[in-house]
């Protein structure tokens, strides 16, 4: 029992060592930016005047509400990824906004000031087709939605199904629209293709088929793409053949009529399909009878149905974007069209009339490294003269949310591209221009030439130099000082960039799935650079790596963008300066041929750029840059450069090695049977990093030296039978460059998804156990044994003994997103495990607890050796979050970079939210903690002094006294 | 801090007894594991209700999920607390409800093929036992998470208080205060003192219980050495 005291004892002293963020520390070295994504639909919240909501419905399935002053999220609702989750649908009504959701399965209803669900109903099976809300005088009460086979009837307050009912003839007709103009009936709208429409009228009250009627129309072939309903249900198409309107009442008549657009004056730009756009401001009420037919890609027409006849009112020529805003009983047309070049105009048009309203122009100032503007989302409002202002929210191709407020004052931008980004690197920062003139000082070539006078000069007048920079420093911070504090702004910006001196910050190069990138500075989170790559493909594959770093002054930093189309497997290649985002001069290599694989190697050319090796499909290898001096290198090099190709449709590993002329030949090939097990990931090491220790002191001070292979690959397999008896997953480690398998596991009953870490001399995986309905961490480290084979250099080729394996596994008791270690400079620092939970958490495991030598049974020596008694589960503390109640929705990766503190790891989560942190797995020992009471030592200190002095004083006068006695 | 580590160890002392009673047990599988999951078979709901005590649901519905087995189901939670997951085919699942500040206990919902729910303790180790709970669920929050670990604050009283300072201070209070309070140079005094030294030294022939004791164990080569020692304090008192 006592043992066992003892044993709980040590366990808490362990864990209560590891470290944990103090309250204090909220938002001193961590920020997070929570993103919702690519906007599809939006709505201005207008039941209250005063109301700041503008809601957002996205296609990462995020339901959200924004504010419009600031930009910042009030709430966010983050459903499944996935088509089960995707919004189909936004309607609101009052402060109740209804969703459709996952292809019209459910309903849900919620209220916008809190935030919290109203309601949610389960519908019927079948797809979604359109959905509309339904009134009766201004009345608003239900909801109505369209499917492929039926139209049900919900109740706006509770869900609940008022009716349903078959649409006739189903099979054959396609139906695609829903509308109502609150006169008591429902139509929906379908369309045989190239036939006929057929148009079916409800009773709101029972669902009781009221009219039916089929229209010819042969030239029709989507009802959604080419007709709107205007004025008192006059269904309007556009037809690109024989450049007609055409028109049909929905109440009366059963025949549609022609209108030609040459009869009023218009013609349509060649190719080009028109579309017509039209808006119902109350559902409770017609549509009105202005629409804007668009006849090219910039030129739209403001039409009016007057008396049945159509009335040309305006046409806006050139114009990008039009939309409809409606303010109390007023609706008007907001039409953006270019100035020049950099900037395009919006004004705002009377809808009834076409005449522009006075006082309305608003500037929009294009980004040159953005995209170009794609929706419009007008807020209009009545101003205190009765006259309508505006705001607008311009949404443009790179996902950027920009509001803007008249005359042109940009109120926020929101970039919703990082809210998918694919992979980051970390760039350090440059020097600034004194520490680069003290580096310079340094050089190699200064000395050579210069003699020693020279020599003492130049240190005296870099000396001098930095003398100036500390007293303009001194200056600074005292005429800040004076300043109160919200004026004083530290803002970061381009030009004022520099290394800190532990290298703590540094510019995040991120790249998005929509093809913008970003440079973030890791310290504020401000967006530094953006640059918008067109003509991305859309399931493109990116790859970053850092050519150059900043290190080569005066070379540039380079950044190399590989960019891959998943289907042919082409790729093109973008190269570019982290720091500005500046497209280099550097012309990269066209690429004719697919792309397999691309390795970075330590070589570099003589301007200090890394050699980049790109294997295309005929396994010939072109190296960027491509100089002859590059070239020389490859070929005394050849022999010893290997790399590894990974098909996992066939299952196979293929390990090649590279000839003088370039060409390869494949000396190794593990086949994996495709039918049995699927490849689901190859981990190597990473390059940077570094191992301190070679190996572990034991309890009885011999040493336990660590396999530490830098060409191990470690290989996951899942089984494709996924029947919960026979699924398995497997691991293996492979050599990189001798193909030989070093050690290869098998987990029975387990599926995945398996997330792994591969680090120094262990591999950590973590799998779904479905015997026992759990998620369990299983850890391999690998040693030599007691003795070193080769203790100077490590060699693939010549590694006679098999390493000793050592495995445990630990019950996990949470699901996990994402799985990372942390890396610090020197590798000295223990390592942690980061690992992202669903529950938005980023829990900091420390790597103790997953060692597979933990006892079972506690030992004099394993006590001796710091180690964990082993406990089945390990154990989630909320102490151990490093974002603490900063979650992170839907984590995808985790960054981690090392700075210039040996303790300090930079973290990076990114998901649909970005959060940038510190950690110190062993605490900050090399350098004082942020607590550290400067005051205290200080006040003990001259106390002390103070002490000495009068004690000195009192004993004079003792000893005087003493004397005289 | 303190009170954290015994809670620490009281639980880690749990889990130990846990793992023992593991082991003698034999592994079997959950009643819900015999069912697999069938993606077209029937889809049931999860219901149930969370509580945040003292706390309106309006300040934190916004910010709640209820997640299902990681991600695969995602519910939301209603104005009211209350909650309700869709689509959720038989078989065994984790119930959670994740909110960035309050925390709740997962529950193991297990759903028949035929529908009907059961809810259970999450037990991981011992996978198949069942400890009832309320269905549809009643989830009430145990109280806000602890993201922050307390600083060590400086404080007088901890300073004064640490039982180093204590050892140090109160020898010193005695011997900086004791000369001034009792006055030995009153030749009066200095009798009494004595007196009462021997007083605390009835009979100074009678050996002490110590030395007895070290004579019983050592022999006769420690008496020698104990005699001595006694030989050496007796004077060190009179010189007193």
């Amino acid at each position: 029992m006592a043992k066992l005291i003892l044993l709980c004892l040590k366990f808490i002293i362990l864990s209560s060592a590891v470290e944990a963020v103090f309250e204090d520390q909220v938002g001193k070295f961590d920020w997070r930016q929570e993103y919702v994504g690519k906007v599809r639909f939006s709505h201005f919240d207008t039941h209250v005047q005063s109301s700041k909501k503008v809601l957002l419905a996205t296609e990462n399935n995020v339901f959200a509400a924004l504010n419009t002053r600031t930009g910042e999220l009030f709430w966010r609702h983050v459903d499944k990824t996935g088509p089960e989750g995707n919004i189909d649908a936004l309607l609101q009504h009052g402060q109740d906004v209804v969703l459709v959701v996952g292809n019209g399965r459910l309903l849900r209803s919620w209220e916008i000031n809190v935030g919290g669900l109203n309601w949610e109903i389960v519908l019927d099976s079948g797809s979604f087709q359109s959905a509309c809300l339904v009134g009766q005088q201004d009345n608003v009460k239900h909801v109505a939605v369209l499917k492929k086979t039926v139209i049900s009837f919900h109740y706006l307050s509770n869900g609940h199904q008022k009716w349903i009912e078959n649409l006739p003839e189903s099979e054959t007709v396609d139906y695609q629209s829903v509308y109502s103009d609150g006169n008591g009936e429902v139509y929906a709208l379908g369309i045989v293709p190239h036939s006929h429409i057929a148009i079916v009228a409800y009773s709101v009250e029972d669902g009781e088929i009221i009219k039916q009627m089929s229209v010819e129309a042969a030239w029709l072939s989507n009802i959604q793409a080419s007709c709107v309903v205007i004025s008192q249900g006059m269904l309007t198409c556009v037809d690109p053949l024989t450049v007609s309107l055409y028109m049909l009442d929905l109440h009366t008549e059963s025949q549609m009529t022609q209108i030609p657009l040459q009869s009023l004056g218009l013609e349509v730009a060649p190719g080009f399909h028109p579309v017509l756009v039209s808006t119902q401001p109350n559902p409770g009420r017609q549509p009105l009878s202005e629409f804007f037919l668009q006849l090219g890609p910039d030129y739209y027409q403001l039409l009016q149905l007057n008396n049945g006849q159509i009335v040309t009112l305006r046409d806006f020529k050139p114009a990008m974007l039009v939309s409809f805003a409606t303010t109390g009983e007023k609706t008007v047309a907001a039409v953006m069209s270019p100035k020049n070049k950099t900037a395009s105009s919006l004004n705002l048009f009377s809808a009834e009339t076409g005449r522009r309203l006075l006082d309305t122009t608003l500037i929009f100032n294009m980004d040159p490294y953005g995209g170009k503007p794609e929706k419009l989302h007008v807020q209009a409002f009545l101003k205190k003269d009765d006259s309508v202002g505006y705001r607008v929210m311009v949404q443009t191709e790179d996902h950027t949310l920009t509001f803007i407020q008249q005359p042109g004052r940009v109120m926020w931008t929101r970039e919703e591209a990082l809210s998918d980004v694919v992979t980051m690197e970390m760039v350090d920062l440059p020097l600034t221009g004194t520490q680069a003139e003290l580096e310079g000082e340094f050089g190699k070539k200064a000395a050579i030439q210069d003699g020693l006078m020279s020599m003492v000069l130049k240190r005296l007048s870099s000396q001098l130099i930095l003398l100036q920079a500390w007293i303009a420093h001194l200056w600074k911070l005292f005429y800040d000082a004076r300043k109160p504090r919200s004026q004083v702004k530290n803002e970061v910006t381009i030009e004022n960039l520099s290394r800190d001196e532990f290298n703590l910050q540094k510019m995040m190069v991120m790249v998005t799935a929509s093809g913008k990138l970003f440079g973030i500075d890791s310290k504020t989170g401000s967006i530094l650079w953006r640059h918008y790559l067109d003509n991305i493909p859309s399931n493109a594959a990116f790859k970053l790596m850092v050519q150059r770093t900043t290190a080569h002054f005066p070379h540039p930093p380079q950044c190399t963008l590989l960019i891959k189309d998943k289907d042919t497997g082409l790729a093109t290649l973008h190269v570019f300066n982290p720091i500005f985002g500046k497209k280099s001069h550097v012309s990269p290599p066209a690429l004719p041929q697919p792309i397999l694989q691309s390795l970075m190697l330590p070589l570099m050319d003589q301007d200090y750029a890394k050699v980049l090796l790109l294997v295309d499909d005929q396994y010939k290898v072109s190296a960027f840059p491509s100089t002859k001096n590059v070239l020389q290198q490859l070929q005394e090099m050849a022999s010893s450069i290997f790399f590894y190709l990974v098909d996992s449709t066939q299952g196979r590993l293929s390990g090649y090695r590279l000839r003088t002329d370039l060409s390869t030949e494949l000396i190794w090939e593990v086949v994996i049977p495709a039918e049995v097990q699927k490849i689901v990931s190859v981990k190597g090491k990473r390059p940077n990093e570094h191992v301190h220790s070679q190996g572990r002191v034991m309890g009885d001070r011999s040493v336990l030296y660590k396999y530490l292979n830098p060409n191990l690959l470690a290989v996951v397999t899942e089984s494709t039978d996924l029947h919960q008896e026979r699924s398995f997953v497997g691991i293996l480690l492979i050599d990189g460059v001798t193909g030989r398998i070093i050690h290869e596991a098998v987990q029975r009953k387990a599926r995945g998804p398996v997330h792994v870490v591969h680090s120094e001399n262990w591999v950590v995986y973590e799998y779904w156990s479905t015997k026992s309905r759990r998620n369990e961490f299983s850890v391999i480290e690998l040693y030599e044994g007691m003795e070193l084979y080769n203790s100077t250099v490590f060699s693939s080729l010549d590694r006679p003994h098999a390493p000793q394996v050592l495995q445990q596994s630990y019950i996990f008791p949470s699901y996990i997103s994402t799985l990372e270690a942390t890396l610090t400079e020197k590798g000295i620092t223990s390592r942690h495990l980061l690992i992202g939970l669903p529950s938005g958490g980023i829990l900091s495991l420390p790597k103790m607890f997953l060692d597979p030598r933990r006892p079972e049974i506690v030992s004099e020596q394993s006590r001796e050796e710091n180690l964990i008694p082993y406990a089945p589960e390990l154990l989630i503390r909320t102490e151990w979050f490093i974002n603490y109640n900063q979650t992170v929705s839907r984590v995808r990766g985790i960054y981690t970079a090392p700075s210039g503190l040996e303790s300090t790891c930079l973290v990076v989560a990114y998901g649909l939210d970005i959060y940038q942190t510190r950690v110190y797995p062993s605490k900050q020992f090399d350098v004082l903690k942020d607590d550290y009471d400067y005051m205290l030592i200080s006040s003990v200190l001259f106390a002390l002094f103070f002490a000495t002095m009068i004690s000195k004083r009192l004993a004079e006068v003792k000893l005087l006294n003493r004397a005289w006695r | 801090m303190f009170h954290g580590g015994r809670t620490a160890l009281l639980w880690v002392c749990m889990q130990a007894a846990l793992v023992v009673a593991w082991c003698f047990t034999d592994m079997e599988t959950g009643p819900g594991a015999g069912v697999s999951t069938q993606p077209n078979g029937d889809r049931f709901k999860i219901e149930g209700r969370a509580i945040v005590p003292g706390i309106k649901t309006q300040d934190w519905v916004s910010t709640a999920r209820i997640l299902v087995e990681g991600e695969e189901y995602v519910g939301f939670v209603r104005t009211d607390g209350s909650f309700a997951v869709n689509d959720v085919p038989s078989g065994s699942y984790v119930v959670e409800v994740v909110t960035p500040n309050y925390r709740f206990e997962p529950v193991r919902v297990d759903i028949t093929s035929k529908g009907k729910m059961r809810a259970r303790l999450v037990n991981y180790i011992k996978t198949s036992e069942v400890i009832r709970q309320p269905y549809p669920l009643q989830i009430r929050a145990s109280g806000p998470h602890t993201y922050f670990m307390k600083r060590e604050t400086w404080g007088w009283t901890d300073f004064l208080m640490n039982p180093m300072v204590m050892m140090m201070v109160l020898p010193l209070l005695i011997i900086v205060l004791l000369p001034k309070v009792v006055n030995t140079n009153d030749p009066e005094m200095r009798k009494e003192m004595e007196q009462s030294m021997n007083m605390l030294n009835p009979n100074p022939e009678l050996p002490d219980v110590s030395e007895l004791m070290t004579k019983l164990f050592s022999g006769s080569k420690g008496s020698s050495k104990a005699g001595g020692s006694s030989k050496g304090t007796r004077p060190a008192v009179k010189r007193r």
